[in-house]
């Protein structure tokens, strides 16, 4: 994956963990690998530990919290939930992304062209 | 704000490593555990869910690594750990470490301590109060050349009162002076200023108080400051010494004050005594320099403009004197340190070079030595480091060894340094001298000279290796013969950079050697064995008239008579002893002409038998010459061809310029090397020290001896005391020494250039001979099968020898250009030499062609007795 593409697939990844945590609340890394590859439907179909390095920037960042748990079927695991930074970074992160998609769908359907 | 945030962590994280290690690793294990359970509910069995899960997961190690280098500072932690494996790497190594530190450590050692002179002498702030705005203000005459001309009084007087630009303007001369009345006479040397002087250089009196203007004044009592120096010397420092009167020049004068000696005017000597200048009013006598303050917000352009007003100005009133001259403003800093400037810089870049090859040489070996270590990076890459994290590891390894070596040549300066000063001696005299130690400046000299080294001799090798190993990780077996070329090449390429510039120092040291042997080859025009030279101040009662001339014939009688003596002789300027006076005369035979210059001297009768220059036609003076005969004069040889060109001088009739009697010319004298070995004679004419002449008071009496020349020194102070007590006696040696002392110079800069030269060719061969060896080494299962295949051991050698004779003659012919440009510009510095000499530079070139052919016959030879079978098992 080249640098330029892997940013990208950075911030895509970072906004779909808070959207992720947002909706379902406290989830493990392995969580939410799982949902987020379920809501893309398959077509992300990428390494389980390429979430690890966004979960501990946004942890870095203060977005999320991490503490360890127990899972639903008792195993030991790290929680992540979204703070109220995460929740605002969330809230601005959708608008702009609403935006560009809008603007990129412009470009893209029938009635620019003509 | 963000961004920042995640820095403190990042860079917290970098304390406590441990715990954040177990942190990943506890987190992936429970991601692979909820994973496998999954997969288990799935209905897969336990092993394959577990590499289902692992494989999903993308490699533990990878995440873990890209997790690392998120959590922390990646390059701080891999420094340390480059840092940490580097100094394994490099212990494991002691001969290559060594080599290389020992190497460096004499290149960088070296550097340091040329540039601990340089620091002291040019960079260093002047011992003054806001030395930045001290000047020095020059006359000029463009049309003569002259840059930086003393003035006269009036001169003077006009800058310092029709300027606003300075603070304070001040003028000062130094002239010896004779300090001590009778027995205790002794010249010392002396400042004479006006009563600025202290003010300008913002110089406050440990003791007593500075001249004022008061003191200036035809009325006042003549006052005289001491340096801290000469309070202690001449008059033990005693406590008293304020306000008492001593005899300067047979004058009593009160001390009024003492000042440090920190600084002084007189490269080489430290100034006794200060006394104020007599004020002048003619304009044609030009023997001040003049020094001044510039006002804080008056800037140099302002003041030179200034400056330029009065220079039109004085031009236009004294056309006579003053027409087409300017001045000049020059900042004190710069003039201090202007004379030995070229010098010093010259001396830094060459050393510079040495060091250059010295880290070619450590680049050659750190190119072989990672060839050898193709394994072990190639294992590293296939284990996951990318290309940068390689660089950045052999990077970090030169780095070390640089700072290493560094380090121990910083240790090593100070001895360097010393050695280097009591070379240079006498030689050179360098200003500011005793300020020359090793400060923060040079410290930080020396840590930015070992990083940028680090980078010279690291970059080129970690750059060749990293791609070579590269490949290596992937055609492990192949032995890297791709990767080994492009190392080869590489170090072809800085044999063939070696060689140049160790040819370019070659050659200067060799320039240098060759005029240095010319010049003390040179016949300086007389001879030098057995003979005593004792410096005279004569007092002012010993006027020329009748007491000087009584004195000369008194005294040489007296010497002539003493056992041991052969000869004795007196002269106003003794050949290489400094100073010379040029004065203007007529030929009388041709009234009309522009008038003539040449040095005049004044010479007792003995003179020339006593330094047996040889007398060509006529006679030398006789005590028959004296007041009462008619006056007489001998001329050099180069004055006769010049001024009586095509017929004889002797029987001729000259008029010196304001006297009106006629001076008869009674001899021809060879020519002698008056200023020094490298200097031709220039057009000379002696006056008869029996009759009466010019009133200077320096002479110098040489004596010829029997035996032991300095063995005759107390009878001769005896005889001079018998006949005069109040003459000062100053330098007093041997006539060899004075013209030792004039060669000191060019020998100190012919050692330490030969220094330079021998070490960068021994390291050149070094480097050639590393390469050669090395390919020999690499090549020989290649020499193998061609010895099997028939070929002879004597084309072997040809075929190696042609490799390595081939790189030095690149080397050779790029080294030439350079040898031409840097030789010419040293040979400006030092009379005598000649740069760009195509005899030197030719055999410089054949030295290093031989010694090149010498570093690549040995592994040649090695690689002719390789046993074909042994070198083909090699595999």
């Amino acid at each position: 994956m080249s640098s330029d593409r892997a940013e990208v697939w950075q911030g895509t990844l970072a906004l779909m963990i808070l959207k992720t945590l947002d909706t379902m609340g406290a989830q493990h890394g392995y969580g939410l690998a799982r949902r987020i590859e379920q809501t893309s439907g398959h077509s992300l179909a990428v390494n389980y530990g390429t979430i690890y390095p966004a979960l501990l920037k946004l942890e870095q960042e203060g977005y999320i919290a991490s503490s360890w748990g127990v899972s639903e079927n008792n195993r030991r695991a790290k929680f992540y939930t979204l703070t109220g930074a995460g929740r605002k970074q969330l809230a601005r992160e959708a608008r702009e992304w609403e935006r560009t998609a809008g603007i990129i769908a412009r470009f893209f359907s029938p009635k620019a062209s003509s | 704000m963000r961004t920042l945030r995640s820095w403190v962590l990042r860079l917290a994280g970098l304390f406590s490593p441990g715990r954040r290690e177990d942190e990943i690793r506890q987190e992936l294990e429970s991601h692979l555990q909820l994973h496998i359970d999954d997969n288990v509910r799935a209905g897969m069995s336990p092993a394959e869910a577990r590499r289902e899960a692992l494989l999903r997961l993308g490699g533990i190690e990878s995440v873990k690594e890209t997790q690392r280098d998120r959590s922390g500072v990646p390059l701080l932690q891999h420094l340390a750990r480059d840092v940490r494996y580097a100094f394994r790497v490099l212990r494991r190594n002691p001969t290559f470490t060594a080599i290389t530190v020992v190497t460096l450590a004499l290149g960088i050692g070296a550097n340091t301590s040329i540039f601990t002179l340089v620091n002291a002498v040019l960079l260093r702030p002047l011992p003054y109060s806001d030395p930045a705005r001290l000047v020095m203000i020059w006359g000029t005459d463009p049309r003569t050349g002259g840059r930086e001309m003393s003035v006269s009084y009036p001169d003077f007087e006009a800058w310092r009162d029709g300027t606003h630009s300075f603070e304070h303007v001040a003028a000062f001369t130094s002239r010896s002076v004779t300090l001590g009345g009778a027995e205790l006479a002794e010249l010392v040397p002396a400042v004479q200023t006006t009563s600025g002087f202290f003010r300008v250089l913002g110089m406050n009196a440990l003791a007593g108080r500075l001249f004022a203007d008061s003191d200036e004044t035809s009325e006042a009592q003549p006052v005289a400051v001491l340096s801290d120096a000469a309070w202690k010397r001449q008059f033990g420092g005693r406590g008293d010494i304020i306000g008492t009167t001593i005899t300067i020049n047979q004058r009593p004068h009160v001390v009024i004050g003492i000042v440090p000696s920190e600084f002084h005017f007189i490269p080489t000597e430290v100034e006794q005594v200060y006394t104020l200048l007599p004020r002048e009013t003619n304009r044609e006598h030009g023997y001040l320099r003049v020094i001044a303050r510039r006002r804080p917000n008056a800037t140099m352009a302002a003041a030179q403009a200034e400056l330029d007003v009065i220079a039109t100005r004085t031009a236009a009133a004294f056309p006579r004197t003053h027409a087409g001259t300017g001045i000049a403003l020059v900042s004190l800093e710069a003039a201090v340190g202007a004379p030995v400037r070229d010098g010093l810089l010259i001396l830094l870049a060459l050393v510079g070079a040495v060091l250059l090859i010295g880290c070619t040489n450590v680049a050659n070996l750190l190119l072989a030595r990672n060839a050898s270590r193709q394994h072990e990076l190639g294992l590293r890459i296939s284990l996951g480091a990318g290309r940068a994290r390689i660089l950045q590891q052999l990077l970090t390894e030169s780095l070390l060894l640089a700072l290493a070596g560094g380090a121990a040549g910083l240790v090593m300066a100070p001895i360097l340094t010393d050695a280097l000063l009591a070379m240079l001696g006498s030689g050179v005299p360098l200003p500011r001298i005793e300020g020359v130690n090793i400060d923060r400046t040079v410290v930080l000299f020396t840590f930015g000279v070992s990083l940028a080294a680090g980078l010279v001799f690291g970059v080129v090798p970690a750059a060749v290796a990293a791609p070579s190993a590269l490949q290596a990780s992937a055609r492990d077996a192949s032995r890297t013969i791709a990767g080994t070329r492009a190392g080869q090449r590489t170090r072809a390429t800085l044999v063939v950079v070696e060689t140049a510039i160790a040819l370019v120092l070659l050659a200067a040291g060799a320039m240098l050697t060759r005029s240095f042997l010319e010049l003390r080859a040179t016949a300086p025009g007389f001879v030098t064995g057995d003979v005593l030279a004792v410096g005279l101040r004569l007092p002012v009662s010993l006027a020329p008239g009748a007491q000087r001339e009584t004195f000369f014939e008194e005294l040489r009688r007296r010497i002539e008579t003493l056992p041991g003596v052969r000869s004795a002789g007196f002269i106003s300027s003794l050949p290489m002893a400094g100073g010379r006076d040029t004065l203007q005369f007529r030929l009388k035979d041709q009234p009309g002409a522009k008038p003539l210059s040449a040095n005049f001297n004044i010479a007792s009768p003995g003179y020339f038998k006593t330094l047996e220059i040889p007398i060509i036609a006529g006679r030398e003076f006789s005590n028959a010459d004296g007041a009462s005969t008619n006056p007489v004069i001998v001329v050099n040889e180069t004055a006769a061809r010049r001024f009586w060109p095509g017929r004889a001088a002797l029987g001729t009739e000259i008029a010196v310029s304001e006297s009106t009697s006629t001076l008869k010319v009674i001899g021809v004298t060879g020519d002698v090397r008056q200023s020094d070995l490298g200097t031709a004679a220039r057009p000379e004419i002696f006056l008869c020290a029996l009759q009466p002449g010019p009133g200077w008071s320096t002479f110098a009496l040489v004596v010829k001896a029997r035996g032991e020349p300095m063995s005759l020194l107390p009878d001769v102070r005896a005889s001079l005391r018998a006949v005069q007590r109040d003459v000062a006696i100053s330098r007093v040696g041997m006539m060899e020494d004075v013209v030792a002392g004039r060669l000191a110079q060019p020998r100190a800069y012919t050692i330490l250039l030969g220094a330079f030269a021998a070490l960068a060719l021994i390291l050149a061969a070094v480097g050639l001979y590393g390469v050669i060896s090395y390919s020999v080494t690499q090549r020989t299962r290649e020499m193998g099968i061609r010895l099997a295949l028939g070929s002879s051991p004597a084309a072997l050698v040809r075929s190696i020898l042609k490799t390595g004779t081939a790189l030095t003659a690149a080397g050779i012919v790029i080294g030439l250009a350079g040898a031409y440009a840097v030789t010419q510009s040293i040979a400006k510095l030092l009379p005598g030499a000649r740069g760009g000499d195509p005899l030197t530079l030719a055999g410089v070139a054949v030295l290093m062609l031989s010694v090149g052919s010498l570093a690549s016959y040995l592994p040649a030879r090695r690689a002719a007795r390789v046993d074909p079978l042994a070198a083909l098992r090699v595999e």
